[in-house]
C-alpha cells in the first residue's frame, strides 16, 4: 500500500508544482481470476493483472482528467503533462469542488484473497446443479470470477483513503429449450464475499431457473387491456427504479433542467408505502462504496421515504450548479423496503394482469413514458398464473405508476448489489396482437 | 506506436498447443459540453500484453498491464498454466484447431494523436453555433470523441499482424419540448474511421447538417403518435442496419448458436424474403472501404466477408476458429478483443443487408397508409430473434406521400418472420459506425442497409 501512496503523493506534488490549485488521483492494482462456460461447456480460465492511475487537476476552476495503466516514471510524467494541458484548455467553472480535510481512512472488506480451487468447484457445481435440477436450461454463458483490488485515493484537499477489497461474482445467462421451442434469454447474477453456499442457493437463482423452464410453452396476448403488473425484483430495479433515477433525480436531468421532479424535494412523489434508499454500508451490500468520486466519505441516504422525495442523486458539481445538496453517496446500493404481502397473495389478488421478469424497451423519455416488450413473463387471470407470455407489450408512465401501487412483497432479492422486493402497480397498458 | 517486442517470444510458444500473444494500446480522448458546461475533458491511454493458449478444447488466458518482454514471458507462462488447469479439471479431449492461412499483415495507416485543445475548441465552436442560432431548445449536448485500438499479434498458426482501428465522432444531441411539455430529442453522429484531426477540420462544414437536424426536431415537436398495430412501414437505412445487427447478427454469432439461438435449427432454411441478403463485411463493401475495416482478427485469421443470408436463405454463421471447427465452416475473422486484457469473442464487423433495385421515392410512393421510419434511438433483441427498436424519427405516409412527423415510438417483431414480409429493397445503403456493441466486452462495429418495405408491429402511445 505504501507504494501506491508514494505514487499518489508524487503525482499530486508534481501537479501542484505545474500550476494545479486542486487535484486528486487514484492509484490501483487489481487481480481477477475468471472461469467461463459457453453453451453448457467450460471454455476459458483467465487471470488478469491490472493497474490504473486516474488523475484530475483543476487550474483556476478549469478541469482536466487523464487515466493510464502504467506505473513507470515516463508514463506518469506524460500523464501529468497531459492532465495539465487538458485543464489549461478547459472552460473555468467555479462549481467544481472536492471534499476537504477528511484525513486518512483505511477500508478493508470482502474476500481479499481468492480460493481458486473452491471457485472452480462452486462453478462446476452450479453447472451440474442446473443440469440435474433444470434439464431444459441451456447455459448460454456463465462467468464466475474473483476480483480483488488495492488502491489509494488522495487529494490535495486533505483526503487519503486506502482500500483493500475483494469479492466473488457469478453471472449466468441462460434460456430453456425443448425440441424446437425455446424461451427468451435471462440473466441471474450474484456477488458474495465467501464461497460457503452453492451458487444456486444464492439470491433468487433457483427460482429464476424454475420460472424460465416454465416459460417454454407461451402464448401471445390477444387485444389490449389496462391492468396490474407485478415486476420481479430484478426487473423492478432495472426497469422501474433504474429509469426513475436516470430520468428524474440524476446529474444530467437536473443539470439540463428536464427532470419532472426538479421542484419536488420534500413532496409526495409515490405511494406512502414506498421507501427507497441508497445504503452502501448495509451488510447485504458487498463492498459498498466508502467514498465518492469527489472524495466525500459515503453515508447512507433515503431517496424516497414513505412516498416523499428526500434527495436527488447529485454530485457536488451539479449540486453547486443547481443550488441543491449533493447526494450522500454516489453508489447504486439500492435498498427498496419490503412489504407485508407474500408474493402468492399478490398474485391471488389480481383478476387480470401480468408478471414480468425483464423489459425490452426504449429508454423512457424525461416525461417517464415507457413502452416495450414484456419478457420472461406470465399472464395472471382470476388470481392464478395461466400461461407464459410471448409477443406482449406493456406501456405506462413511471411517475404515475409510483402512485398506483397495488402491493409490495415480503420476499426480496438480495444479490450483493441491491435489495428489492416484487412490486405490483395498476393502470399499465398490456397489449398483444 | 507499439514497438515489436512480441515476435521474439514466438520461440516460447508450446508445440502441443495453439498460442496467441497480443500487445495492445487503446486510447480514448473526449470533450463533452452539456448546455455549455464542459462536463467532460479527458484522455486515456491503456496498454498491456496478453496471451491465450488452446489445449484440448479449453483456453487459458492471462494479461498484464505492462508492455515489456518480461510481461510477455509472464503471461505466456500464466496462460499455459491456466490451459493446463482447465485440461486437467475439464478434460474435453478435443482435437487441435484446424490450420488457417499464414502470413503477415503490416500496419496500413498512421495513428495521429492530437492535443486536447482541438477537441475542446471544436466542441465549443459547434456549441456556440447551436446556442446562438437555435432558441427553441431545452438543452443541448455536444461531444467530441476519438478512440483507437492498436494491436500487435503473434500466433502459432495464422497471420501475425500489426493493425490499428481508429475512429472519431462529433455527437450532437438536441432536446426540445412539444407544446404539451412532451420531451423530444434528436441525435446525430458525424465522423467515422480516422483521427479527429483528419475528420474534423472545419466546424462550418457541419452547419448545414446540424440545421437539418434542428429542422427535423422542430417537425417532431409538432409530431403525432403513431397508430398502434401491424403496419406497412418503410425502414430507412439506419433502421435496417439496426435490424441487421441486433435482430439477425447476434443470433448468427456461433457462440450464441451453440447457446441455443434461433439460428441453430434454421441453417439452410428460408428465413427471409428472397429479396433479402445479409453479409458481415470484413474491410471492403460495395467496392469501397467498409466503415470500420478489419484485416486480421485477434486469432490470426485473415478477415474475409461472412455471408449470412443469401436470397432469403440462412447460409452461415459468424465464427471463431473453434466454432468453425464445430460447424464445419470456414472462419472469416470475426474473433475480436476490446482491451489488451480481453480474450477474443465472436463479434460482428460491418454487418449489412445488401441493396436491391428499388428507388426510395418509389417505395414511399407505393405505401397508401403507413410510416417511414428513419432513425433509431436504441435497439434490443433476443436470441429468439424477437426485437424491439426505439424509433426516434419518422413520418406518416398517406397515399404515397410523407405527412406529419412522429413522436418517439417503438417497433417490435420476430426477425425471421418480419424479414419474410420484405417486398421492396432500395438501391442505396446507409451506414452507421459511431456506437459500440455490448457482449461481455464493448466493440466498435459498423451496421448498415438499404430502405426496406415490410410489415412490422408499431407501438402507439
Amino acid at each position: 500500500m505504501e507504494k501506491y501512496r508514494n505514487i499518489a503523493k508524487s503525482i499530486l506534488d508534481k501537479l501542484q508544482s505545474r500550476g494545479a490549485d486542486m487535484a486528486h488521483c487514484t492509484v490501483q492494482e487489481s487481480e481477477m481470476r475468471e472461469f467461463n462456460v459457453d453453451g453448457n461447456e467450460f471454455s476459458l480460465f483467465r487471470t488478469l493483472f491490472n493497474r490504473y492511475i486516474g488523475i484530475t487537476a483543476f487550474i483556476g476552476g478549469k478541469k482536466g482528467s487523464v487515466s493510464i495503466n502504467r506505473f513507470d516514471d515516463e508514463a506518469i510524467g506524460e500523464a501529468i503533462e497531459n492532465c495539465i494541458s487538458a485543464a489549461s484548455v478547459a472552460t473555468p467553472d467555479t462549481a467544481w469542488e472536492l471534499a476537504n480535510g477528511n484525513g486518512e481512512h483505511c477500508f478493508k472488506s470482502g474476500a481479499t484473497v481468492p480460493d481458486t480451487e473452491k471457485l472452480f468447484f462452486r462453478t462446476k457445481e452450479l453447472l451440474n446443479d442446473i443440469h440435474t435440477r433444470h434439464p431444459k436450461i441451456m447455459v448460454e454463458q456463465m462467468i464466475v470470477k474473483h476480483i480483488c483490488a488495492k488502491s489509494v485515493y488522495m487529494s490535495t484537499t486533505g483526503n487519503c483513503y486506502l482500500s483493500e477489497r475483494g469479492k466473488y461474482v457469478s453471472e449466468l445467462m441462460y434460456s430453456a429449450h425443448e425440441g424446437d421451442k425455446s424461451t427468451s434469454f435471462f440473466g441471474s447474477d450474484v456477488t458474495v464475499t465467501d464461497l460457503d453456499k452453492p451458487f444456486i442457493d444464492c439470491a433468487l437463482i433457483e427460482r429464476e431457473l424454475t420460472d424460465i423452464e416454465n416459460q417454454i410453452d407461451s402464448a401471445a396476448t390477444e387485444g389490449k387491456f389496462t391492468g396490474k403488473v407485478i415486476f420481479t425484483p430484478a426487473c423492478l430495479v432495472s426497469t422501474v427504479f433504474g429509469n426513475i433515477c436516470g430520468n428524474f433525480v440524476s446529474d444530467s436531468v437536473l443539470l439540463e433542467g428536464t427532470s419532472l421532479w426538479k421542484d419536488k424535494l420534500g413532496q409526495k412523489v409515490a405511494d406512502e408505502r414506498i421507501t427507497v434508499s441508497f445504503n452502501p454500508s448495509d451488510k447485504r451490500i458487498v463492498n459498498g462504496e466508502r467514498y465518492t468520486g469527489e472524495g466525500y466519505l459515503s453515508e447512507d441516504y433515503d431517496l424516497i421515504r414513505d412516498g416523499v422525495l428526500q434527495s436527488f442523486m447529485l454530485s457536488k458539481y451539479v449540486a453547486n450548479k443547481t443550488g441543491n445538496l449533493r447526494a450522500k453517496n454516489s453508489s447504486f446500493a439500492l435498498i427498496i423496503e419490503a412489504g407485508e404481502t407474500p408474493l402468492e397473495e399478490m398474485i391471488k389478488s389480481i383478476d387480470k394482469g401480468v408478471i414480468i421478469g425483464r423489459f425490452s424497451g426504449g429508454s423512457p423519455g424525461t416525461n417517464g413514458e415507457f413502452s416495450g416488450v414484456a419478457k420472461n413473463g406470465f399472464m395472471i387471470e382470476n388470481g392464478k398464473i395461466t400461461h407464459a407470455l410471448s409477443e406482449t407489450m406493456i406501456s405506462g408512465n413511471l411517475a404515475d405508476m409510483l402512485n398506483n401501487l397495488v402491493a409490495i412483497s415480503k420476499e426480496t432479492l438480495v444479490d450483493g448489489t441491491v435489495v428489492a422486493p416484487y412490486m405490483a402497480f395498476d393502470g399499465i397498458t398490456v397489449s398483444g396482437k | 506506436m507499439l514497438k515489436d517486442i512480441i515476435t521474439p517470444k514466438k520461440v516460447l510458444f508450446a508445440s502441443d498447443a495453439h498460442t496467441e500473444l497480443r500487445g495492445q494500446l487503446s486510447r480514448s480522448r473526449g470533450a463533452t459540453l452539456v448546455s455549455g458546461n464542459l462536463t467532460g475533458n479527458s484522455r486515456q491511454d491503456i496498454s498491456g500484453i496478453s496471451a491465450r493458449v488452446y489445449k484440448n478444447g479449453t483456453y487459458g488466458f492471462s494479461s498484464m498491464a505492462e508492455y515489456s518482454p518480461e510481461a510477455a514471458e509472464a503471461v505466456l507462462r500464466a496462460a499455459t498454466e491456466n490451459a493446463e488447469f482447465m485440461d486437467k479439471h475439464v478434460n474435453k479431449g478435443k482435437p487441435a484447431l484446424p490450420a488457417v492461412a499464414c502470413g503477415k499483415q503490416t500496419l496500413q495507416n498512421d495513428i495521429p494523436d492530437i492535443e486536447q485543445k482541438l477537441y475542446v475548441d471544436f466542441a465549443k465552436s459547434i456549441d456556440g453555433y447551436v446556442s446562438s442560432k437555435y432558441k427553441n431548445l431545452v438543452s443541448r449536448t455536444i461531444a467530441a470523441r476519438e478512440d483507437s485500438m492498436e494491436k500487435l499479434l503473434c500466433v502459432s498458426n495464422g497471420f501475425d499482424s500489426h493493425t490499428c482501428l481508429q475512429r472519431s465522432y462529433l455527437y450532437v444531441i438536441l432536446n426540445a419540448e412539444t407544446n404539451n411539455g412532451v420531451p423530444v430529442e434528436l441525435f446525430h453522429a458525424f465522423g467515422g474511421e480516422g483521427g479527429f484531426g483528419v475528420n474534423f477540420q472545419n466546424p462550418e462544414s457541419l452547419y448545414s447538417e446540424i440545421d437539418a437536424l434542428y429542422e427535423r426536431l422542430m417537425q417532431k415537436r409538432e409530431g403525432i403518435y403513431a397508430d398502434a398495430g401491424e403496419k406497412t412501414v418503410v425502414l430507412g437505412g439506419m433502421m435496417t442496419g439496426m435490424l441487421a445487427h441486433e435482430a439477425v447478427g447476434h443470433t448468427v454469432e456461433a457462440d450464441l448458436v451453440l447457446g441455443g439461438s434461433v439460428a441453430g435449427p434454421n441453417l439452410n432454411k428460408q428465413v427471409a424474403s428472397e429479396l433479402v441478403s445479409l453479409t458481415d463485411f470484413a474491410n471492403t463493401a460495395f467496392g469501397e472501404k467498409a466503415p470500420l475495416p478489419v484485416y486480421v482478427d485477434d486469432e490470426g485469421v485473415k478477415a474475409t466477408d461472412a455471408k449470412i443470408i443469401e436470397n432469403g436463405m440462412l447460409v452461415g454463421y459468424m465464427n471463431n476458429r473453434e466454432s468453425a471447427q464445430h460447424f464445419g465452416m470456414t472462419p472469416c475473422g470475426n474473433a475480436r478483443a476490446w482491451a489488451f486484457s480481453d480474450e477474443p469473442l465472436i463479434r460482428m464487423r460491418n454487418t449489412a443487408i445488401l441493396p436491391g433495385k428499388d428507388k426510395l421515392e418509389d417505395i414511399i410512393a407505393s405505401v397508401d397508409d403507413g410510416y417511414y421510419l428513419i432513425d433509431s434511438s436504441n435497439g434490443q433483441a433476443d436470441t429468439t430473434g424477437e426485437f424491439m427498436f426505439g424509433v426516434s424519427m419518422g413520418y406518416e405516409i398517406k397515399n404515397g406521400k410523407l405527412g406529419r412527423a412522429l413522436l418517439d415510438t417503438t417497433i417490435s417483431g420476430v426477425a425471421f418472420n418480419m424479414l419474410k414480409t420484405v417486398d421492396m429493397v432500395s438501391d442505396t445503403v446507409t451506414w452507421a459506425s459511431s456506437g459500440v456493441c455490448g457482449k461481455k466486452q464493448p466493440m466498435p462495429v459498423g451496421m448498415g442497409g438499404p430502405a426496406l418495405r415490410c410489415k412490422v408491429m408499431i407501438g402507439g402511445r
